[in-house]
């Protein structure tokens, strides 16, 4: 079974490493499949003309990967970011598509429609999925250990103070512009070494999957199950909705529901439960807690009534 | 974020992790003999993978009602991959290592054969498989994969570059433009073609690559008659063949030989998209054809408007390509005389098989080494028109005009 | 030169089309401030459709428009009551876009289940036709999709000038308190609005259905470039949505007619980027502050 779950760990990654831009500073980008995408190119692209070796060396590259991205983010970032929310979102959407047809396009280096397909590594077989899962669980433990220092640094401060109102943010003096390419880099870098691992296990590399709106709406939808803006609620919406999807693919297939499916949940989630699981257990318990606090003291004996109920 | 929520994350990730480690109980290796397979049953490709599961189904029924394969009865689990590469490797996967399947038979599209093919190589299982024929499939060089249809896809239009050559010189093209779809079968086809015909002579006045989701070929087909060619070469599938035609029709030119690799090759739908009258004397390749004297074939036809209904030009050549996959399986399984993989792969390395699809053969990646038919639109009817051996009319050339 | 200006005929027929889809669009936004990212879907929607109605019951895709426009008019404000009003205000912009992006998906869903996923297209006896004047060939199904496309944008603008609701829409998107104090039912006046927008929908989907074919798979090609239009032109800004519209569907035919076909759908995203730079708010976008 340790398949499904490196595609679970797989976008766990991909959530924590959103939430990173799109939970901290409240800009949503919905193009993040697009560096998903360039990182299994560029793994697919760069062994194409190496040899993988004993089947390791992919995973060395991994890192010079996630840097090359996160370097190629800065421009992309830089133009996107002289837009703000909705428009923020529109320009994202469409950086998808444009690299989803660079890849298309792209014939001589991509291969077009026909993708790039990566010999696959001798592991042994008992043994197969091993070095991939460690990969993808090294990627997110990156991306958790880069939320979690985020939260407690001055950068995530600059973050929250740009959700929260980044007009005054930048009045005050914070270095909004900065803080904001600092994290969209890092989550891309992240996000495209997901997509390096991914492409080297499937070892097929098509447009039209490499680059998929789906896998932006998948890891946009577990962040805000679980939690968004929270260290744990990535890794909990993925936890819950990739064993759920492929249970379901798996056993009921055989119908367009999946689609339906998936446009419910998201429906559900974002009505009924906005902030994500995690942020709402949390205020149950928070409200839970006020309530159980001892009575005002100049209260006298209705108080202890009030405490029994 | 408290603690509190905090370690219910925990639980719940633990909890899921758990359970997804967990391995399944071993089922029976005795009783029916399990087949596994993936489709795409939802998603891209659901229309020809339904298809496929009808032939697999009907295949199926037909061998248990007649005694099964060596007196055990067969079972195919079948599920859904919704035409993703990721969910396609999850499911070969789950089917041979928890559902511990005796076979495995291929899913639709060489987009999700080479994954599922390269899954089942690692666990030793001979892959039969009805659509994956496209270059990249038998470029994975496994050992285990066969391409159950006559020709790979690459060669589909072998037959009529022969067919060409066989018209006085006269009578042949001079001239030609190509218009290809950019997917791993269609551009492949007519990149070959066009190998073959420029060696012979036919000269390439226009040549392009349209992407994926192009849905107006006017300007595309605008630009191939500019040099007016003798000939036109599309490598399509059925969308932009339609387009093609369409634009074709409304910049009124009508080439002496105008050949699909796919799209055209549809019985009914082809006609109805352009239109009855527009069909005639266009050219397409096909694996296999209702009326093809091949082995079994008139089993396979009555066998299927029994359980479906219609009539035989209405059958999906998925659906033949999948009977013909599990009638396979039973020859390779009467000749090795058990379930076992290893021994199977042997066995259909060597020598002819006959099934519905013809006699089949295959090299050492898989890839088999026959032709497709050449078909044509005779008299408002598609009809194999050679080889002669196939044929059910005489091809005619040039094109008549639109509409005659 | 004869192949210039083909292509200017053909863009011109195509960015008409594209015009009155991206009008919805723009409405959409003006009036909620809601990116309807499910736009593509819902003109996919209106295209099987009329599609249906033309292939069960023979009703000519734009006569079939009289039925249609008003129901998915009633399906637009359901689809806002139900699905944006819930949103609170601080968040609608960002969570609109989400939201209605699960709705595309859900269309697309129930389109796939309906209908399958093979393409489909409205094939009137016009639709192959074409009439030659001056050597130039132009399609019968464009010019009539053209011509509709106006007069349905015409046909918007009558009422958003001329009539009270209409009114009443142009004074919420320019100042929605100000509205409300002015006794317009702003709730009333968003959940109609974008029930127009959605109407337009169905317009525009007919119209698609007979040119081009399609499948529940085809928004996401419509969507990106209709979202490329409006931010061109300006968010919130319908005669900057035609325009921007008439403009892209110029440079794409004549891009593709002179350098190469396969790159044409770039030129929308390298306008895009050059405006971006150049003009972040657009053609007609106002620099209101947080607002673009």
């Amino acid at each position: 079974m340790q398949n499904l779950f490196i595609f679970t760990l797989m976008f766990a990654a991909l959530g924590s490493a959103w939430n990173i831009i799109g939970g901290y500073s409240g800009y949503i980008s919905l193009g993040h499949a697009a560096f998903f995408g360039v990182g299994a190119y560029a793994i697919g692209i760069t062994f194409t003309h190496v040899s993988i070796g004993s089947g390791y060396r992919p995973f060395y590259v991994l890192p010079l990967v996630g840097i090359g991205v996160a370097l190629v983010a800065v421009p992309i970032g830089w133009v996107a970011f002289r837009t703000r929310a909705a428009t923020f979102a529109i320009v994202t959407i469409t950086l998808l598509f444009v690299v989803q047809q660079l890849a298309y396009n792209l014939r001589s280096i991509t291969g077009g429609s026909q993708g790039i397909s990566l010999p696959p590594p001798s592991f042994p077989v008992a043994t197969f999925e091993e070095p991939f899962f460690y990969a993808m669980l090294g990627v997110l433990a990156l991306s958790m250990l880069a939320s979690w220092w985020i939260r407690g640094s001055k950068l995530g401060l600059a973050l929250l103070s740009i959700r929260d109102d980044e007009d005054r943010a930048r009045g005050l003096g914070v270095q909004t512009g900065f803080a904001k390419m600092v994290a969209f880099a890092l989550s891309s870098g992240l996000v495209a070494m997901a997509g390096g691992v991914w492409g080297y296990y499937i070892g097929f590399i098509y447009p039209q999957f490499a680059v998929d709106p789906l896998v932006t709406i998948g890891m946009v939808l577990m962040v805000y199950l679980g939690g968004k803006g929270t260290l744990w609620g990535p890794v909990l919406g993925a936890f819950i909705l990739v064993p759920a999807q492929q249970y379901l693919a798996y056993r009921l297939g055989a119908s367009n529901l999946y689609l339906v499916g998936y446009a419910a949940v998201f429906l559900v989630v974002m009505l009924l439960l906005p902030r994500g699981i995690l942020p709402s257990i949390a205020e149950r318990a928070r409200r839970l807690r006020t309530r159980r606090l001892p009575p005002d003291p100049g209260r006298g004996p209705q108080a202890k009534e009030v405490v029994a109920s | 974020m408290g603690k509190r929520t905090q370690i219910i994350a925990l639980v719940v990730v633990a909890a899921v992790s758990a359970s997804l480690a967990a391995g399944a109980a071993a089922s029976p290796t005795a009783g029916p003999i399990k087949i596994g397979i993936s489709l795409s049953l939802s998603g891209d490709f659901s229309d020809p993978g339904k298809a496929v599961k009808r032939g697999y189904d009907l295949w199926a029924a037909y061998v248990n009602a007649h005694g099964g394969i060596l007196g055990r009865q067969v079972q195919l689990k079948i599920v859904d991959d919704a035409s993703s590469p990721n969910q396609v490797v999850s499911n070969y996967q789950n089917l041979i290592t928890r559902d511990k399947v005796d076979l495995t038979f291929g899913p639709f599209s060489s987009l999700l054969t080479g994954p599922a093919a390269t899954v089942a190589n690692r666990y030793g299982y001979a892959f039969l498989e009805p659509a994956g024929g496209g270059p990249k499939v038998f470029a994975l060089h496994l050992h285990n994969l066969f391409f159950v249809q006559p020709a790979p896809v690459v060669k589909c239009g072998d037959t009529f570059v022969q067919y060409l050559k066989t018209l006085p010189k006269a009578q042949q093209p001079k001239t030609a433009s190509y218009a290809s779809l950019d997917d791993p079968f269609s551009s492949p086809i007519a990149d070959a073609m066009r190998a073959k015909l420029e060696k012979s002579g036919v000269k390439t006045v226009y040549k392009t690559i349209y992407p994926a989701e192009t849905t107006d070929l006017t300007p595309i087909i605008g630009k191939a008659i500019a040099p007016k060619p003798d000939m036109i070469i599309g490598g399509t599938q059925s969308v932009d063949a339609y387009s093609q035609v369409k634009a074709l029709i409304q910049a009124n030119y009508n080439p002496k030989f105008l050949f699909f690799s796919n799209g055209a090759n549809s019985p009914t739908e082809f006609p109805s998209k352009v239109g009855a009258k527009n069909v005639n004397g266009i050219f397409s390749c096909s694996d296999w054809t209702p009326t093809a004297p091949t082995s079994g074939n008139k089993l396979f036809v009555s066998e299927y408007i029994k359980k479906y209904g219609g009539n035989k030009f209405q059958i999906d050549n998925n659906s033949s390509e999948a009977w013909a996959v599990g009638q396979l399986l039973q020859l390779a399984v009467k000749k090795v005389g058990a379930i076992d993989n290893k021994k199977i792969i042997t066995a259909l390395h060597q020598g002819t098989w006959p099934t519905i699809e013809g006699n089949l053969s295959w090299d050492a990646n898989g890839s088999p080494s026959g032709n497709d038919l050449l078909v044509e639109w005779v008299g408002g009817k598609l009809l194999p028109v050679y080889p002669k051996s196939f044929a059910l009319a005489k091809p005619f050339s040039p094109k008549p005009a639109w509409g005659k | 030169m004869h192949v210039f200006i083909q292509a200017c005929i053909l863009g011109l027929l195509t960015g008409g089309v594209y015009a009155l889809m991206a009008s919805g669009l723009a409405l959409g936004f003006g009036v909620m401030r809601v990116i309807n990212v499910a736009q593509g879907a819902l003109i996919i929607l209106g295209a099987y459709l009329s599609y249906t109605l033309y292939s069960s019951l023979g009703i000519d895709p734009f006569i079939g428009l009289l039925v249609l426009t008003p129901a998915m008019f009633v399906l637009g404000v359901v689809l806002q009551i139900v699905f944006l009003r819930p949103l609170r205000e601080e968040e609608r912009e960002e969570l609109s876009i989400l939201v209605t992006w699960a709705i595309a998906l859900g269309i697309e869903g129930i389109l796939s289940i309906a209908y399958q996923t093979t393409y489909r297209s409205t094939i009137t006896s016009y639709a192959d036709r074409s009439w030659t004047v001056l050597g130039y060939y132009i399609s019968v199904a464009r010019t009539y999709a053209f011509v509709a496309s106006i007069v349905v944008l015409v046909l918007l603008f009558a009422i958003l000038r001329f009539t009270k609701l209409g009114r009443a829409v142009r004074a919420t998107v320019q100042n929605p308190t100000a509205a409300r104090l002015l006794g317009v039912e702003t709730r009333l006046v968003s959940a109609l609005g974008f029930g127009l927008s959605v109407a337009t929908a169905s317009a525009a989907g007919a119209v698609y259905g007979i040119v081009f074919p399609f499948n529940p798979g085809s928004h996401y090609d419509l969507i990106s470039r209709l979202l490329t239009i409006i931010v061109l032109g300006g968010l919130g800004s319908l005669g900057g949505a035609v325009i921007a519209a008439l403009g892209m569907g110029l440079a794409e035919s004549l891009f593709s007619a002179e350098f190469s076909p396969t790159w044409a759908s770039f030129t929308f995203f390298v306008v895009l980027i050059v405006m971006l730079v150049l003009r972040p708010q657009g053609l007609f976008g106002a620099r209101v502050r947080g607002a673009i």
